[in-house]
């Protein structure tokens, strides 16, 4: 175990995209005023409802009349990189440690942490997924279909290829993204679980396997194989009062304003 | 620019002072240890000419690997000049970290934290412990 380091897991419930921003942010700023010698970690997991579109921070907003079969759905902007997410029938975590905890960098080391725990997790359910690799010299491989052809890379974060994400066959279904801060990182990503009528491109693990998955059994599972992966222990919590209530700030100051949201 | 005309921040950012008019001008960038580390960059935001920084609080952001990571002034004062080439042409903090990929100029308001920049040999001997 990490001398010190202490671990909480929060099962969270389904919550709107501004609600689930303003929380992993409000932890984000928590862990952040936490001394580097006593380094801590918080392991979230929850769904979003209703069904949401989240748009990866430096994403313009105007991309999403790109994606016709998401346009009813609310929208939110994550503060961490990559691609735009349909959150329907999906599994999301949120993983958030301060500075001082020893896999905080490089950022790839806390990706790769996860993602390994994941798989492992999904072995013991019968899914056989795999980490992904690039090609010999390409770092980062933007997959292209008929469907959306367009300069750059693809809209949605499923429909992209980074090393680490998590495939089956060659189909991603889960990846990770990051908003670092100098005290604290924040690290979420999606378990595409079963496939959305909001985003039909995507097929989830019960159409490209057969297993359907329990989200809350599941999430139980896989914090027990990130724990081992970490060496980290996770003590089940509740949200406390004082994060609820800076959630709650953040959600009507930042997550839930149009100056946030259409920023670009 | 050379590395060792330069001054260095704790968060991997480089400084450098002109002080020939009145009140110092810190043109700022960031090192090339820093670009190795987050590898493949993507995006990049920078402030505005006319904003006033304060020393250790963010001047922009940076995304690579899906990370999105906040950029430290490493001095206080007013933003005169931005390198508005770089954004769209990340390529160049690789090509020339020290020279055309430097990102801002700042008139410097403050003097004090000049004080807690480090020399190159300071800065390298954090480097090799980071590492």
């Amino acid at each position: 175990m990490v001398e010190g380091a202490m671990g909480r897991v929060i099962f969270d419930g389904p919550g709107s995209g501004v609600w689930n921003m303003a929380v992993d942010e409000a932890l984000l700023d928590a862990l952040a005023k936490v001394p580097a010698d006593r380094p801590q970690a918080i392991l979230r997991f929850y769904q979003w409802e209703p069904a949401t579109l989240s748009l990866g921070y430096f994403q313009y907003l105007a991309e999403r009349e790109s994606h016709a079969a998401s346009r009813e759905c609310p929208l939110v902007r994550r503060p961490s990189g990559g691609g735009a997410i349909l959150h329907d029938r999906e599994l999301t975590y949120s993983l958030t440690v301060s500075a001082g905890f020893p896999q905080a960098r490089p950022s790839t080391q806390l990706y790769h942490a996860v993602h390994r725990s994941l798989i492992r997790t999904l072995k013991e359910f019968g899914v056989d997924a795999r980490m992904w690799t690039p090609p010999p010299s390409n770092a980062r491989h933007a997959v292209q279909d008929k469907a959306h052809e367009q300069p750059g890379e693809p809209f949605l974060c499923f429909q992209r290829r980074t090393d680490g994400d998590v495939v089956v066959d060659e189909a991603k279904i889960a990846g990770s993204a990051q908003r670092r801060r100098l005290n604290a990182v924040l690290q979420h990503g999606s378990v595409l679980l079963e496939r959305s009528p909001h985003a039909p491109e995507l097929p989830g693990i019960a159409e490209l396997t057969g297993v359907r998955l329990a989200p809350r059994e599941f999430a139980t599972q896989w914090e027990q194989a990130l724990s081992a992966e970490l060496g980290c222990s996770f003590s089940p919590v509740s949200l406390d009062a004082e994060t609820l209530a800076a959630a709650q700030v953040l959600a009507e100051s930042k997550f839930g304003t149009a100056a946030w949201n259409a920023r670009r | 620019m050379t590395p060792d005309k330069l001054l260095f921040s704790e968060t991997h950012e480089w400084v450098h002072l002109d002080q020939t008019e009145a009140q110092p001008i810190a043109t700022i960038g960031i090192t090339a240890f820093a670009i190795e580390a987050l590898t493949d960059l993507v995006y990049m935001q920078l402030p505005k000419v006319g904003d006033q920084l304060t020393a250790g609080e963010p001047f922009g952001e940076i995304e690579s690997v899906k990370a999105v990571s906040d950029l430290y002034s490493p001095v206080s004062g007013e933003v005169i000049e931005v390198n508005s080439k770089l954004p769209d042409n990340l390529e160049i903090l690789n090509d020339d970290p020290y020279g055309e990929g430097w990102m801002i100029k700042v008139k410097v308001t403050d003097p004090a934290p000049l004080s807690k920049l480090m020399k190159l040999e300071a800065y390298e001997k954090q480097c090799s412990e980071e590492q």
